[in-house]
């Protein structure tokens, strides 16, 4: 027999001895040693291999060295397949902890806003951004609120310059969106805003909004309600009830809060609704003709709605946070949780 | 702005009950919360009559009275000085507790045995008085429980207005919203008293200097009133929205401002100098001392009322302290006039003085309803303090505030509401509101709105008017919601969330911190901009706008170290910002990303070594991040600065991407009293989205098989690995596909100075099966270059 013949029936041969091959340290020792082992059969054809001319070396090397790496595998797959059934089941603590892969959490306001911001995608809206330092013009002057006036105070502003602030609310944005977009217009101002209150458990200077705007012809106070009514059934759940009553923003008219019954009572009273079975989640209304106007919007020709909420509130109120500061301190064993 | 229903019922016809009221109230615009009543709390209190009075025995001041409750009479001693025989007063039983926890137990008072309590209101929890023992009205009848005495005085209702409806800060304003959804009638009371024959002119005379800040003044005179104690219904009226009791005319006025929500102002006509009465504006630096003992400093925004010789009040803000009504007042001048809404709250702003005058005039009082006002106050000064109204009204009208004329058009209310309402419940609502109609025909109607509105100034106003009686719950969904194609792409907010996504998946946690920080925060980190200053800031903590998002992190990072929570995996994005004049804002935003490490990066676990933060996982998870992003190339670039103990930068394409490093421990500990390794890293959001890619490209699966060579090889420590890639890479040859790094060690074996490094290199070719011989010349050159040009020893 040449080495060619020697080293396929080596092959053969290690195949029908590798099924035979007991699930003992003895029987798999003997079936390492016979072909791998220093004096083992594998070894024996690589000497001879030494021997032959460099022409024959091409022919027959590389058939060798795979049943050389061939062999090796099969070793190691039973010696493997060994050491496993070794560890019975006395042995095999199945309640020793999981792997605890790193987790991070988004912060559970990111999280209500990135929720309600998918809620009103769904409903066509696109996403607006703008500064979080804005000018008087856009901040209040554009959205109907005169100089001197008490709604003013609604709002208390941290001012940069006598006509530069920090924006109070992300309405600005409607503004800017509507001053560089005819209408249709249909989005969703997310955002940072700041107003000049004193900071405690229910108030901290700085806050986030979602604002959404819709302008086209013949938006109705029917279309807000609905639009409105799909929002909160998707977001606190079906069987929220809702209302709205009317209320006074400068930029709308009418404008409205809306209620939403409690979602801890469902509407019997308890301390989270103050005993009055509804919680305020947002204001909203028809945009007003002036804010139209100002943004060379004909206010006879398109009407619009707007809704503006506030993500941190509802975070509080979602997951029963009685503490609004807890939101901007960072504490791990709070971001843990959500 | 609190109402009570009883005074409420003066002018229409209530016929809901309390809680029906205050949602009624509340679905028209009026957010009500009734206030509960304190005397709903009180058990075992009855109403008793003190029949007899008798000296204590044993002590000068206290005195045995002898109760009368209707089924029996008891004997309680009683420190008091003001009871007296025939008085209606609470009783509290033996076993009672009131509302301040005390349980009322039988007791001897200095050796007399007392049979209950006598009490004070702050004892029953009905108000803070303690000036003597609550007396009741002569009518309260003997035996009856306190508490259901109280219930008949009316609930209360505590409304919270909009500033747009200076109308509703009056019980009348109020009663004429309800009468809105019953229909009924609105009363308003009559003014029954005669002048007397002293023309009011002999004694006082107006001059308006400032006709903008006061376009109406009205005065009268009333002369010969005895300033004395109101009578009870006045006592308990004013007690039952809040305001205390001082003496019949200023309570006379409060209750006209409560009434009518008109403002009005008394002043001791004896000094009032030269019959005269002058509205001008204050000069800058102009001194009063206001009637609450403050003196103040005035600047020429503010509006003053004066005689002929000096400031007697700052206009529809507060009365002077020269001026006020005394228990010997006979004469009274009474003011009732329209201030401009912007002046006054340019004044109050200015004073830091809100008062209800204030809070009425600068959301718009009645110009129409100051003759009303003036009337009314006259009327209630003679029937509780006697004396006579001078003939006439000083009525000085300078500048008439013209009414308003609205044209409202039936199907623009139908159309912008998505309802179907009739016109003539429109106009019927219209009239109803106190609107003039003026005309109409089938498709609008033409209103006067009444003085009182000043928020009814165009169509819209009258569209709200319209759904606010109609309900706002009644307005009919919508059945369709249209979607209009929309081409804009959210592209970069989606972008800005998968980076969000992403940091959170490498195991840190998303923090929100206060963008208002201490000056000294803004000077952090390598890039330091002027920051933008806030001009009337909370704190000196909250006085600038951020520029790095850094030291928020480690103000969080600090915070939890207290609480010893040391293993800090935590990131933020958001917006800092920097001063540019150059910008409309003054400001440039950036929006940023920002992470810091310390501690442990991992959680103990049984099956492996924890690791420790440090500045590779940062880069990893940068280098990670610009994967995803598209960014096939990031150079590092090692900077030095002192708030620093290593920094790295990171370009892209030759824009600044990030930088990440280790704080300095000296400044940590300095700055911070901070102990432990601090890890940060901060990027720019906008330069990542601007420099990424998402055009991927599927790259065949390789055909042939590969060839893989490890080398481990001994280098001076000084030698960076990247270097010696450059070499490996270099010699490589065309069928290096792979070369990557894996292990570094140094230490145990290794000669100091020196560090062994281990790369492993993948060969293949695209087009055939590579030879081992090929490679192993390759490995070679490569072994060879290393000794040669790092005098790298094979390991
Ligand atoms: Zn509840």
């Amino acid at each position: 027999m040449n080495l060619l013949e020697r080293t396929n029936e080596v092959r053969s041969q290690l195949k029908e001895d590798l099924s035979k091959v007991q699930n003992t340290f003895q029987s798999i020792e003997d079936f390492r040693l016979k072909y791998i082992g220093k004096k083992g059969l594998i070894p024996s054809l690589f000497r001879d291999f030494s021997a032959l001319c460099a022409t024959e070396k091409r022919e027959i090397g590389k058939i060798l060295n795979i049943l050389k790496k061939d062999a090796e595998k099969a070793v190691q797959n039973i010696q493997d397949r060994f050491a496993d059934s070794q560890s019975g089941e006395d042995e095999f603590d199945y309640t020793l902890p999981g792997v605890p892969f790193n987790r991070g959490h988004l912060h559970p306001v990111t999280q209500t806003m990135n929720r309600i911001c998918d809620i009103f995608k769904e409903m066509g809206f696109g996403i607006e951004f703008g500064p979080e330092v804005e000018t008087d013009f856009y901040n209040f002057q554009a959205l109907n609120f005169p100089d001197n006036h008490p709604a003013r105070d609604m709002q208390d502003t941290f001012f940069i310059e006598d006509d530069i602030l920090l924006r109070t609310h992300t309405s600005p944005v409607q503004i800017r969106t509507m001053l560089k977009q005819k209408p249709p217009i249909r989005i969703l101002a997310p955002g940072r805003v700041f107003r000049n209150e004193a900071i405690n458990s229910r108030s901290y200077c700085v806050f986030h909004q979602v604002e959404g705007l819709y302008v086209d012809e013949n938006v109705t106070f029917g279309e807000l309600k609905v639009t409105i009514e799909v929002f909160a059934k998707k977001f606190f759940g079906k069987d929220v009830k809702l209302r709205f009553r009317p209320s006074y923003f400068p930029f709308t008219e009418p404008s409205a809060e809306v209620d939403i019954s409690c979602i801890i009572c469902g509407g019997k009273g308890c301390r989270l609704c103050k005993h009055t079975g509804w919680l305020e989640i947002m204001g909203c209304g028809m945009v007003h003709p002036n804010v139209l106007n100002t943004c060379g919007i004909d206010s006879e020709k398109y009407s619009g709605y707007a809704f503006g909420m506030g993500p941190d509130r509802i975070t509080l109120l979602k997951y029963g946070i009685n503490d609004i500061r807890l939101l901007f301190e960072g504490d791990i064993r709070f971001l843990r949780q959500f | 702005m609190i109402v009570n229903t009883k005074w409420l019922e003066q002018y229409t016809e209530i016929p809901y009950s309390p809680e029906e009221l205050e949602e009624k109230l509340t679905y028209l615009g009026l957010e009500s919360t009734i206030k509960k009543n304190p005397a709903e709390k009180i058990n075992g209190v009855i109403i008793s009559e003190i029949t007899e009075i008798f000296p204590h025995p044993n002590a000068d001041r206290l005195c045995i009275c002898r109760v009368d409750t209707g089924i029996n009479t008891m004997d309680v001693v009683c420190g008091a000085p003001n009871v007296k025989v025939g008085q209606k007063v609470p009783l509290v039983k033996i076993g009672t507790t009131l509302p301040n926890g005390m349980t009322l137990k039988p007791v001897k008072i200095r050796g007399v045995q007392s049979e209950g309590m006598l009490c004070a209101e702050d004892e029953l929890g009905l108000s803070d008085d303690h000036g003597g023992i609550m007396v009741l009205d002569n009518e309260a009848p003997v035996g009856m429980e306190l508490k259901d005495y109280l219930a008949g005085s009316g609930t209360s209702i505590d409304i919270d207005l909009t500033p747009n409806r200076p109308d509703c800060t009056s019980h009348i304003g109020v009663a004429r919203d309800i009468t809105l959804l019953t229909g009924k009638e609105l009363k308003i009371p009559e003014i029954e008293f005669t002048e007397s024959d002293e023309s009011v002119r002999d004694y006082i005379d107006v001059e308006i200097i400032n006709e903008i800040g006061c376009p109406r003044y009205a005065a009268r005179v009333v002369r010969g009133v005895r300033v004395g104690p109101s009578p009870k219904w006045l006592v308990d009226f004013l007690g039952s929205v809040g305001v205390r009791s001082i003496n019949n005319v200023v309570d006379a006025a409060n209750f006209v401002l409560l009434e009518t929500g008109h403002p009005l102002h008394t002043f001791d006509y004896r000094m009032i100098n030269g019959n005269k009465i002058i509205v001008r504006s204050a000069k800058d630096g102009e001194e009063v001392e206001t009637i609450d003992g403050v003196r103040r400093e005035l600047i020429k925004d503010v509006l003053l009322i004066c005689d002929a010789e000096r400031p007697v009040a700052v206009a529809g803000i507060m009365g002077l302290a020269n001026s006020e009504i005394n228990e010997d007042t006979t004469d009274i001048l009474i003011e009732s006039a329209y201030f401009d809404p912007a002046t006054i709250r340019k004044g109050s702003k200015y004073l830091g003085l809100q008062t209800d005058a204030s809070y009425r005039f600068e959301r718009g009082a009645d110009p129409e309803g100051v003759i009303y006002a003036l009337n009314r106050l006259s009327d209630l000064i003679v029937q509780l303090a006697g004396g006579a109204v001078c003939k006439g009204i000083v009525d000085c009208y300078p500048r008439i505030v013209k009414p308003r004329e609205i044209i409202v058009r039936f199907k623009r209310v139908n159309s912008l509401l998505g309802v179907d309402i009739q016109q003539d419940w429109i106009v019927e609502k219209f009239e109803k509101l106190g609107c003039k109609i003026l005309d109409r025909d089938s498709g609008s109607v033409r209103v006067e709105a009444p003085s009182w509105r000043p928020d009814l100034e165009r169509e819209i106003d009258m569209i709200e008017e319209v759904v606010r009686i109609y309900g706002m719950h009644n307005v009919p969904n919508a059945k369709v919601m249209r979607i209009q194609p929309n081409y804009e792409t959210t592209h970069d907010y989606e972008l800005v969330e998968k980076l969000r996504e992403l940091i959170a998946n490498f195991g840190l946690y998303e923090m929100c911190s206060n963008s208002l920080v201490n000056q000294v925060f803004t000077e952090f980190g390598p890039q330091t901009l002027s920051p933008v200053k806030v001009k009337n800031p909370l704190s000196q903590d909250m006085s600038h706008l951020r520029t790095t998002l850094i030291p928020g992190l480690l103000q969080t990072a600090k915070r939890n170290l207290n609480h010893q929570n040391p293993d800090l995996p935590l990131f933020e994005i958001g917006f800092v910002q920097h001063y540019n004049p150059q910008k409309e804002t003054h400001a440039e935003e950036f929006q940023k990303f920002a992470i810091l490490l310390a501690g442990f990066f991992e959680e103990k676990y049984w099956g492996y070594e924890r690791r420790k933060a440090d500045v590779f996982i940062l880069k990893g998870i940068l280098e990670r991040i610009a994967n995803r992003f598209g960014i096939s190339k990031i150079d590092f670039k090692l900077e030095k600065h002192k708030q620093f103990d290593q920094i790295i930068s990171t370009e892209v394409d030759g824009r600044q991407l990030a930088y990440l490093g280790r704080i300095s421990q000296k400044y940590l500990q300095n700055d911070w009293d901070i102990e432990i390794p601090v890890f940060v890293l901060e990027g720019d959001v906008s330069t990542l989205i601007h420099l990424s890619s998402q055009s991927r490209q599927y790259v065949e699966l390789p055909v042939f098989p590969s060839i893989q060579r490890d080398i481990s090889i001994l280098v001076d420590t000084n030698i960076k690995v990247a270097d010696v890639e450059r070499l490996i890479v270099g010699k490589g040859g065309k069928y290096l596909q792979e070369l990557r790094f894996y292990d570094l060690y140094k230490g145990k074996n290794i000669d100091k100075g020196q560090k062994s490094v281990t790369f492993n290199l993948v060969f293949r070719a695209e087009e055939r099966t590579l030879k081992d011989a090929e490679v192993e010349d390759t490995m070679a050159a490569v072994h060879k270059t290393l000794l040669k040009e790092l005098g790298a020893k094979l390991r």
